[in-house]
């Protein structure tokens, strides 16, 4: 009897197992038909309660962001009685492999704040801005930002932040050493010379030519030759003379020894963190490394970007919100406006963007952060002026690692022009 | 007779029904995702995750002529070989030692555990600390030991970094291989040895004639999971290379990975994980065909 009744329970362990397996495998990997998008997500379905749900995952940008999107959500839940606002706060080491995950299954988030949006776009998973975006909020971004969304003539994201890039120096060393803050290659690499000589425990200059942002280097300092990614009309032109001169500009200052000992293993933080604790003379980096550099009392400055063409270019990022096409009905897409525009309102925008210590995307909140904090106000003067990154351009991704390993061999030596024209012709043919 | 015939079924299906969870386990947990990573290697995956229909072997054609596979790949087996077996000579050494009576012994044993109790990533991320050149404890002990009077480069090429994970890689499945051959140590009947040394063995000939043989079963199980522990190793190399500079320090995984989530190629992706698969298959089952046939000989 006992054997039996042992039987049994195995048996009914192993069904329900089964069942479990039955429903869930599958479908993690099912996926949308590719012209029909709309039909295969999860569309924001009437809740139970007769209330609209407006899905969405928030990238997490600090420690207080997921709180500060509960709050958010308790708010507006509050004031807009018939919607039922779900966000998934996620961390940024997760967040594409949870949004990849939701889009296979089906389960693609109402709205998503993140960096990139080109691939979600060229799979046709996307609704245009002005779809979900009222007029009065999408009225409110800078324009230059806008830009930076558009495919096919038309924008896809609208964006929620960002951040700009600045020369970071440590004016107790400059004045040291003696020597004045540089504004161009030639002043940087006499400066960086000098503080060597004079200060043989500093390092000069920091470059990071990692995995993790080594795109930005290129971007800094072939911008500040007349280079680029692109040209004017979008094509591009990795391998023009003026981004070859620029990485051997770059890789000559870490051959001299004028920078950190490893810029393909020294990441941006480990860069500030030498720079915080006295080590480094001078870095490019966000407006975030004022609150790190004035925590650990270094008497700091920032200043625009050396260059070599006569005019500095600072390197702009910036992240997204957008919608994915999942089908909505007239009042889902209206319960969607309705969380943008409370978003984006100016008070818990404004709010939201401090507390992150990033910098507005849009004009109400770049006067109002400008107000709250003086040193802001430069900051929002260099981001307004910025170069983005081509992130529109479906090559993006393969070109921002192309570059790294182009900067990583060169720094093992490899010839930069054979690199440069190598990654040329696999990314434009 | 006849009334048994229902009891004897159920009695032979038992064993299998006992294992059927187990069996339904792997099935979900193992098998199926197998197969999808084999479905998505032979198939176009889109850069949002999207799968768009079979492409034969496009995936594996890109792969294999891509610049870096070949050095990657070369990278993995000079990774696993290195760390397996340097890892299994010292374990055993280790082992040996243990195997010893003497004061503190059980204090030696939680103290060689520890490498492995401790999670990868930390390991890797002290190991990174240690050879750091600017603010390292090497560099640091060195200097208060008046041994160097300035900041040494421990990883000025990628060799060198590379050889610092191999080290960081060998010390973390020391402890493994330590205590798989000490449980088959400590099963070695001690009348062996007395006869022995009766006989008047060496301590070499009783190593090489009688402890080697009787290990033998315990090692070959220790270093087929440690070949196969190794060669899917992520944490070490990501936490202190990521697989710089330009790859030299990748390993297959944690090329797929860049591959995957950082140039979006998850079909790419896919097919590395597919071909490491079967070297992985084809490498486990040669290593133990052959060391338990050696055995039954």
């Amino acid at each position: 009897m006992k054997k039996i009744i042992a039987m049994l329970l195995v048996l009914s362990m192993a069904l329900a197992l089964a069942a479990c397996g039955g429903s869930a495998a599958p479908a993690a990997t099912e996926a949308p038909k590719a012209d029909a998008p709309a039909a295969t997500s999860a569309p924001a379905a009437p809740a139970a309660d007769g209330k609209v749900t407006v899905t969405m995952i928030a990238a997490q940008y600090g420690p207080k962001t997921g709180d500060w999107w509960v709050d958010f959500e308790q708010k507006f839940e509050a004031a807009n009685d018939g919607i039922d606002l779900v966000v998934d706060c996620v961390s940024w080491n997760d967040i594409y492999t949870v949004v990849n995950t939701r889009i296979a299954n089906g389960q693609a988030p109402d709205l998503l704040n993140i960096d990139v949006f080109a691939d979600y776009q060229a799979d046709g998973l996307l609704l245009p801005a002005e779809d979900w975006c009222s007029a009065e909020t999408y009225a409110k971004f800078y324009q230059a930002f806008l830009d930076q969304s558009v495919v096919d003539g038309v924008v896809w994201a609208v964006p929620d932040l960002a951040s700009a890039r600045a020369m970071y120096y440590n004016k107790d060393i400059l004045a040291e050493a003696g020597v004045e803050v540089p504004t161009t290659w030639e002043e940087l690499t006499a400066a960086c010379k000098t503080i060597k000589e004079k200060c043989p425990d500093i390092y000069p200059w920091g470059i990071d030519m990692t995995t993790d942002e080594g795109q930005a280097a290129f971007a800094y300092y072939t911008w500040g030759n007349g280079g680029g990614f692109v040209d004017d009309n979008g094509e591009w032109i990795l391998n023009c003379a003026e981004n070859v001169a620029a990485v051997e500009y770059a890789v000559g200052l870490v051959k001299d020894g004028l920078t950190n000992s490893d810029p393909a293993n020294n990441t941006r933080y480990d860069l500030q963190d030498l720079f915080c604790a006295g080590k480094l003379a001078m870095m490019i980096a966000p407006n975030a490394l004022s609150a790190q550099a004035g925590e650990a009392g270094v008497n700091y400055g920032f200043a625009a970007i050396p260059n070599n063409s006569g005019t500095s270019v600072s390197a702009g990022v910036m992240d997204r919100i957008m919608c994915f096409d999942n089908g909505q009905s007239a009042e889902q897409m209206a319960a969607i406006t309705a969380v943008v525009d409370a978003f984006y309102d100016d008070e818990p925008y404004s709010e939201w963007v401090l507390m992150e210590g990033f910098l507005p995307a849009t004009s109400a909140g770049g006067e109002a952060c400008a107000a709250a904090d003086p040193a802001m106000g430069a900051w929002i003067d260099i981001v307004g002026s910025a170069k983005f990154y081509p992130t529109a351009k479906a090559e993006w991704a393969d070109v921002k690692q192309g570059v790294i390993d182009v900067e990583q061999q060169a720094l093992l030596g490899e010839d930069v022009q054979t690199l440069l024209d190598n990654l040329q012709a696999e990314i434009a043919g | 007779m006849k009334q048994h015939k229902p009891y004897n079924l159920l009695n032979k299906a038992e064993p299998y029904l006992w294992i059927l969870p187990s069996v339904i386990l792997m099935a979900i947990f193992i098998i199926v995702p197998i197969g999808f990573v084999f479905r998505m290697a032979f198939s176009q995956v889109t850069k949002a995750g999207l799968v768009k229909g079979f492409c034969g072997f496009a995936n594996f054609s890109k792969v294999l002529q891509g610049a870096k596979f070949g050095m990657v790949l070369k990278n993995t087996i000079i990774w696993t070989i290195l760390v397996v077996v340097l890892s299994t000579v010292l374990g055993f050494i280790l082992a040996l030692l243990l195997n010893n009576e003497f004061k503190g012994r059980k204090i030696a044993r939680a103290i060689v555990v520890f490498p492995w109790a401790t999670t990868l990533v930390i390991q890797a991320s002290v190991w990174k600390f240690i050879i750091n050149t600017d603010y390292g404890a090497l560099n640091t002990l060195l200097k208060s030991l008046g041994i160097i009077q300035q900041n040494v480069n421990w990883t000025p090429t990628p060799e060198a970094f590379f050889g610092w994970e191999i080290a960081c890689g060998i010390f973390v499945t020391i402890p493994f291989v330590c205590f798989t051959a000490l449980s088959g140590l400590q099963s070695i009947d001690a009348s062996y040895y007395e006869a022995a040394t009766v006989d008047g063995a060496s301590y070499f000939q009783k190593l090489w004639n009688i402890t080697l043989p009787l290990v033998k079963p315990s090692l070959t199980v220790a270093t087929v999971l440690n070949i196969i522990y190794v060669f899917n190793s992520f944490p070490i190399v990501w936490t202190i290379t990521k697989g710089d500079p330009a790859s030299r320090t990748d390993t297959l995984v944690t090329y797929l990975y860049k591959l995957a989530f950082y140039n979006g190629k998850q079909g790419e992706a896919a097919a590395v994980s597919v071909i490491g698969f079967l070297i992985l298959l084809v490498c486990a089952s040669v290593y133990m065909v052959s060391t338990l046939k050696k055995g039954d000989e």
